[in-house]
């Protein structure tokens, strides 16, 4: 339940699941195998997902459009992973997460700066891009989407991953729809939280019907996250963008570094 | 254009609010199976609340695409409306294949 909490707490500040967390620590640790704390973990994604989305809603932070659009293709890829992936080896998978997880973390750090805003709230912007309150200029801002398509192929990867890890695919949507797409990091971060519910019930149901979801160990995790998800609504309004994509990329070091590690 | 911004705005207020009673729900259920558990593992009754929460935890998203579906069909949106069906139908598929394998 304590690492249910931290996990919801993490993910709830990022944008991410928080099973980045979860995984490792039902696998290593409580000596789950590695489909049961994946589909526990998906199971809590959703939660943090729901609870999260719904402290944000009203603040036009959450992009529908946009977010909708790239669930045909984030819930394709959950689809498409819950039904094949018994068929892939787990070394395999894992290190190419690994590698992924390594590339996206470098990227972040070297595009720290950009906060992809138009202080002038008047202009058009476009059918998926939107305005919102920004707290830290203190005024509306603007900002318009680009490369869609990368977005949608990014986000059908997401729907693999999430899947196949048990995490929920923000890690990377995040950092390509804040690097590429023109998408602010906390418009990028709320919309995420909203898609991975919708991305993780696109498998979940299958890997519960195989009876990989242990009720009361899931009822417990879930809980756990929820208290968790709060903690990280409180610090997420506070904390600074800079210091959010900073932590961010430490973290996805650092899951890089346990996967290559589980590996080896 | 503004007005078209305000029903965005409502179906976001709707689907915040669908999403509080699908997580108190479950985290209820949840809560509740869990001190049953806790007290006899064997209770069945524990492993239904339990069961049941995380149904309604699965359902809550699902529910939320149906939602916005029907909002984007009252604003006449077709190219969301076919967008959100889309959505519908891969989860479609996934609860399909669950129940066929239980």
């Amino acid at each position: 339940m304590a690492s249910g909490a931290v996990a919801g707490c993490m993910g709830a500040l990022l944008g991410l699941g928080g099973g980045v967390f979860l995984v490792p620590f039902l696998n290593a640790w409580f000596g789950l195998d590695f489909k049961t704390a994946a589909a526990i973990s998906l199971i809590t994604v959703i939660a943090t997902s729901s609870a999260v989305s719904a402290g944000t809603t009203g603040r036009n932070l959450i992009n529908l459009r946009l977010g909708m659009l790239l669930e045909v293709a984030s819930a394709a890829g959950g689809v498409a992973a819950g039904l094949t992936i018994s068929h892939i080896s787990d070394v395999t998978l894992e290190r190419g997460f690994a590698g992924i997880a390594a590339l996206i973390a470098v990227l972040m750090l070297t595009r720290l700066e950009p906060r992809n805003v138009i202080e002038d709230a008047t202009l058009d912007p476009g059918s998926f891009g939107g305005t919102f309150h920004d707290e830290e200029s203190g005024g509306e801002v603007l900002y318009r989407v680009r490369r869609l398509p990368l977005a949608m192929v990014v986000s059908f990867i997401a729907g693999n991953v999430s899947a196949a890890f048990g995490i929920g695919g923000g890690i990377l949507k995040v950092p390509v729809l804040t690097a590429w797409c023109g998408v602010p990091m906390r418009v990028a971060a709320a919309t995420s939280s909203l898609m991975i519910g919708v991305t993780a019930v696109a498998s979940v149901p299958i890997q519960y019907a195989n009876g990989y979801v242990n009720p009361p160990l899931a009822g417990a995790a879930v809980l756990g996250v929820l208290v968790g998800s709060r903690g990280g609504l409180w610090f997420g309004a506070r904390a600074r963008s800079k210091w959010l994509k900073l932590l961010m990329a430490m973290i996805l070091m650092l899951v890089s570094v346990i996967y290559l590690r589980r590996t080896l | 254009m503004r007005q078209e911004r305000s029903q965005i705005t409502r179906l976001e207020v709707q689907i915040g609010r669908m999403l509080v009673a699908g997580v108190t729900l479950s985290a209820l259920l949840l809560a509740i199976g869990l001190v049953m558990w806790l007290f006899d593992p064997g209770y069945w009754n524990a492993l239904w609340l339990l069961n049941a929460g995380l149904i309604v935890l699965m359902a809550t998203p699902i529910l939320r695409v149906i939602v916005s579906l029907a909002e984007y069909v009252a604003m006449r949106q077709w190219f969301f409306v076919a967008v959100t069906t889309l959505v519908l139908l891969e989860l479609t598929v996934t609860v399909v294949v669950a129940f066929l394998k239980r």
